[in-house]
């Protein structure tokens, strides 16, 4: 009796060791680690209990930032049209070139800060009745610049600039 | 008739005076302006710009310039209209607040997008030639 509940006891804790998860641990590749910059993917090694390497899940990759005296120029190019019941080629040009500069100046702000996109389908017996995307963007731009501006064909193009630096966020 | 205190009276009413011009003074070269347009579909669909003297005193302190040639006159809207892409030029750099919303819908697409100036004080000093446009923030 003594020894059948010893051998019990040895059974259990047996087999509670051998249910214990494998060791694992995280390998992150990057050449350049101060700067945030080139890094590889990275990839979690977990190493089961046959000794076995099989990569199981991504880690969020480092963000990248801009570096401290470091400058980020960002160029876009608006596009604008001039209406058709303009009274002369010149109110046609100045027209056009608002409706670029404000596309100019959404595009910056797209690339800065960001887009809000909202999406929606509408299925009805099993068909796609309405699909809509709704895109927003609401940013304030300081200090762009109007690179180049050209004017063909009723299309207005505005090549406009931003430059970033790191003092600029630092507050 | 003169009343038992008339003379302190009357120097409390010249120094009222006194402050009241001054204060007016400083007022007059104060202008509030506003500025905004809406782009639909790439097309300039409405352009507001709003010139108002201000009624009080702006509070801040200058920032950008802008000379603009005034031809002796004190308008500032007559000057702004002669020099009209000079001076929205200017007002791009102070910085604008862009909204823009762009709906797709069973793949037709249309957008609007507002750019706004939100009322700012610019203080003016009209020379004989050229008018000094300054921001106030």
């Amino acid at each position: 009796m003594k020894y059948s509940l010893l051998l019990i006891a040895f059974l259990t804790v047996a087999s509670v060791t051998a249910d214990e998860t494998p060791s694992s641990n995280i390998t992150i590749n990057c050449e350049n680690a101060k700067t945030g910059a080139a890094c590889s993917k990275p990839q979690t090694q977990v190493i089961d209990a046959t000794g076995l390497d099989t990569v199981v899940t991504d880690v969020p990759k480092k963000e990248d930032f801009l570096a401290k005296g470091a400058e980020v120029r960002i160029s876009v190019i608006g596009q604008g049209v001039a209406p058709m019941n303009t009274s002369s080629p010149a109110q046609a040009y100045a027209l056009a070139k608002r409706a670029a500069t404000a596309d100019a100046y959404r595009l910056l702000a797209e690339k800065v800060k960001g887009v809000r996109i909202d999406g929606q389908d509408l299925i009805k017996n099993m068909m796609v009745q309405r699909s809509t995307v709704r895109t927003t963007v609401q940013a304030m731009v300081k200090n762009a610049n109007v690179v180049e501006t050209t004017f063909k064909e009723g299309l207005c193009e505005v090549e406009m600039e931003i430059v970033l630096a790191h003092a600029q966020f630092s507050n | 008739m003169r009343s038992r205190d008339g003379n302190r009276l009357s120097a409390r009413s010249i120094f009222k005076l006194v402050l009241l011009f001054y204060s007016l003074a400083l007022s007059a070269s104060e202008y509030l302006i506003s500025y905004r347009y809406v782009v639909q579909d790439a097309i300039l669909y409405n352009e507001t710009l709003s010139v108002a003297k201000s009624m009080q005193k702006c509070s801040g302190s200058a920032h950008d310039a802008l000379l603009l040639e005034s031809d002796g006159s004190d308008n500032l809207k007559q000057i702004i209209s002669k020099n009209e892409d000079e001076f929205l030029s200017f007002i791009h750099t102070l910085g604008l607040d862009v909204k823009h919303s762009e709906i797709n819908t069973n793949l037709q697409n249309s957008s609007t997008t507002i750019l706004t100036l939100k009322t700012t004080c610019f203080k003016v000093d009209f020379n004989d030639n050229f008018a000094r446009i300054t921001a106030l923030n």
